[in-house]
């Protein structure tokens, strides 16, 4: 076992150390500049930036009122980009094993914002669970999100 | 792996990072942000020994960051919640009572993207969302590569018979060229007690196309069950004053759902279906008018063994006025060929941000109306009303918000509920 531990020790040194070394200078800020009043509206992010710049898409990042249902694509790619405006938390809301309130109801009276699970899913997710299963699946997979699956199904 | 060698290899990977990074850490004074949020709650519920029985739980949110926010380098995040019953039932007794959600360690290299995590965290790469008790790193290889990487105990597996022999670990490779293009490559192994229980391979790309078009998507491979499980591709493109964003799914349910034994049902009995989903559709937004979101959704679901299909078609109508003020509406029904499916669903809300100019103050409300062609325990409707009001004190530190739900439909007769929430932040 000590073998394999050094070698597991000497593969994180090396990788870290060709990060270290090959991380790019192109770099995004740590954070979007605070003057911007982007928590008081919903962001759209060209009407500051053009549409594409040589280093990002901006107009994929446009909060359009579909964009609570549709990030998925994006954020699975540009994770850094969403960190630029959204502190883990504001993810963790809806993204994490066991969160308990769901998220319309944490923020029940944040009406502006597009959560799902809106009033009475409870009778209504028995048919959206049965035309698009997989839609419950990517939050409702395993075993600990699935705990409140588990008085009726088991 | 045993847990005695993920936890030596996770000490060694912190020495070492610490030991990599030591000039960062030796930072000045690191300011502390720290976030409360508690919610009271109110209602009643039949129980297994009462009914009508009171519940009353409170809940604090206690989230803390360390670190310059403006300045990369080294900082510390922690978000998670506890709950206790003030009415002392039985409603919860089935319930964890506490959760972190995360808590761990970053580091930023500076003026690059080099990013470190150790801890317990969320990961997003690829085909992972998931939450880890690990390592994961991030960094651009140059001006056209990225690499993710993680490796830990999985959150998910931890209430399935301990934590031995569990682990996560995957990562995602890409080559990009500035905005124009993005191809990745990823892949995820999961364990359970010893079990390789889930392993996967995705691939994501994003195309720039002429006329500012741009085109997305995924799939992702299930190595144990040999067999694509989801293809997830889109479009997005501006003609005129509107906005498209016309998509393709497809998802063959034996490989889609992982057919481990850390499947919870009802998905681990759809592995056994053989069936297979294709939905497309689009979503079109009208941007003529500025203080308006004008548009509608239609979504197609056909299935492979069942031989049916169903379409989701909705449109929406939303008014902003100054800040968060919006008034708007949502009218849907969803129409196949199993009436058992048929719904109506219609959603009326506003939220109005400073009422009267009063500073820091919000009024709130929302009512949905749905309408079942095949009853719900003998119930072809659900009603939900929602009002609240919240207003903010000292200099927007703390914020008061409260709200009552009023429902009717096949699961409560007459429902109303109360929720009180206060959110504090100190910065230090």
């Amino acid at each position: 076992m000590p073998v394999r531990f050094f070698i597991a020790l000497l593969i994180t040194v090396v990788t870290l150390s060709v990060l270290y070394a090959c991380s790019s200078s192109n770099y995004f800020p740590a954070q979007h500049p605070s003057d911007a009043g982007l928590s008081r509206t919903r962001p759209i992010c060209v009407d500051c930036h053009e549409a594409r710049s040589d280093k990002l898409a901006f107009a994929d990042f446009n909060h359009t009122p579909t964009f609570a249902t549709t990030h998925r694509s994006i954020a699975s790619r540009s994770a850094q980009v969403c960190n630029l405006c959204h502190q883990q938390s504001f993810c963790s809301d809806c993204h994490a094993t066991d969160i308990e309130l769901k998220p319309s109801l944490k923020n029940q009276s944040d009406t502006f914002r597009g959560m799902p699970h809106r009033g009475d899913y409870q009778s209504r997710h028995r048919i959206d669970g049965r035309v698009d299963p997989t839609s419950c699946y990517r939050c409702h997979g395993n075993p600990k999100t699935a705990q409140t699956c588990r008085p009726c199904h088991g | 792996m045993n847990r005695w060698r993920l936890t030596s290899i996770g000490c060694a990977l912190c020495v070492t990072a610490t030991l990599l990074l030591a000039p960062p850490l030796l930072a000045a004074a690191t300011p502390i942000d720290i976030q409360s949020s508690t919610i009271l709650r109110f209602f009643q519920r039949d129980t297994l020994n009462k009914t009508d029985d009171n519940v009353a739980p409170v809940y604090e949110y206690l989230q803390i960051d360390t670190g310059h926010a403006n300045n990369k380098g080294l900082s510390f995040h922690f978000y998670g919640w506890g709950r206790t019953d003030l009415a002392d039932g039985d409603y919860y007794q089935d319930n964890s009572t506490a959760e972190l959600l995360y808590g761990y360690l970053e580091y930023t290299r500076p003026f690059s993207n080099l990013n470190l995590r150790l801890g317990r965290q969320q990961v997003v790469a690829g085909i992972a969302n998931d939450s880890i008790d690990g390592l994961s790193l991030f960094s651009d290889l140059g001006p056209n590569f990225s690499l993710s990487a993680y490796g830990g105990l999985p959150v998910a597996l931890s209430s399935q018979q301990g934590r031995s022999g569990d682990h996560i670990y995957g990562g995602r490779f890409s080559h990009h060229l500035g905005s124009r293009y993005d191809l990745g490559l990823s892949y995820q192994q999961l364990s359970n007690d010893g079990d390789k229980e889930d392993q996967q391979w995705g691939i994501d790309t994003a195309f720039a196309l002429p006329g500012g078009v741009n085109f997305s998507g995924r799939s992702s491979y299930n190595l144990e069950s040999d067999g694509w499980g989801e293809h997830f591709y889109e479009l997005q493109a501006r003609l005129g004053d509107f906005s498209l964003r016309p998509f393709f799914e497809k998802y063959d349910y034996r490989d889609y759902f992982a057919s481990g034994t850390k499947t919870p049902n009802p998905f681990a009995i759809l592995t056994q279906s053989n069936e297979g989903l294709t939905a497309y559709g689009t979503d079109i937004l009208w941007n003529k008018l500025a203080n308006w979101d004008i548009g509608a959704k239609i979504k197609h679901f056909a299935y492979r063994v069942n031989d049916d299909t169903a379409t989701y078609y909705a449109g929406f109508l939303t008014w902003h006025g100054k800040e968060l003020t919006q008034v708007g509406g949502e009218l849907g029904t969803m129409q196949g060929d199993a009436v058992k499916n048929n719904y109506l669903l219609s959603r009326l809300f506003f939220y109005w941000d400073r009422p009267g100019e009063r500073q820091g103050s919000f009024i709130s409300g929302d009512l949905l109306y749905a309408l079942y062609d095949e009853d719900i325990y003998g119930e072809d409707s659900s009603f939900f009303a929602s009002l609240g009001a919240g207003q903010r004190f000292l200099k927007d530190r703390l914020e008061l918000k409260l709200s009552g739900d009023y429902s009717v439909d096949p699961n409560f007769d007459s429902d109303v509920r109360g929720m009180l929430t206060m959110n504090y932040r100190f910065g230090l």
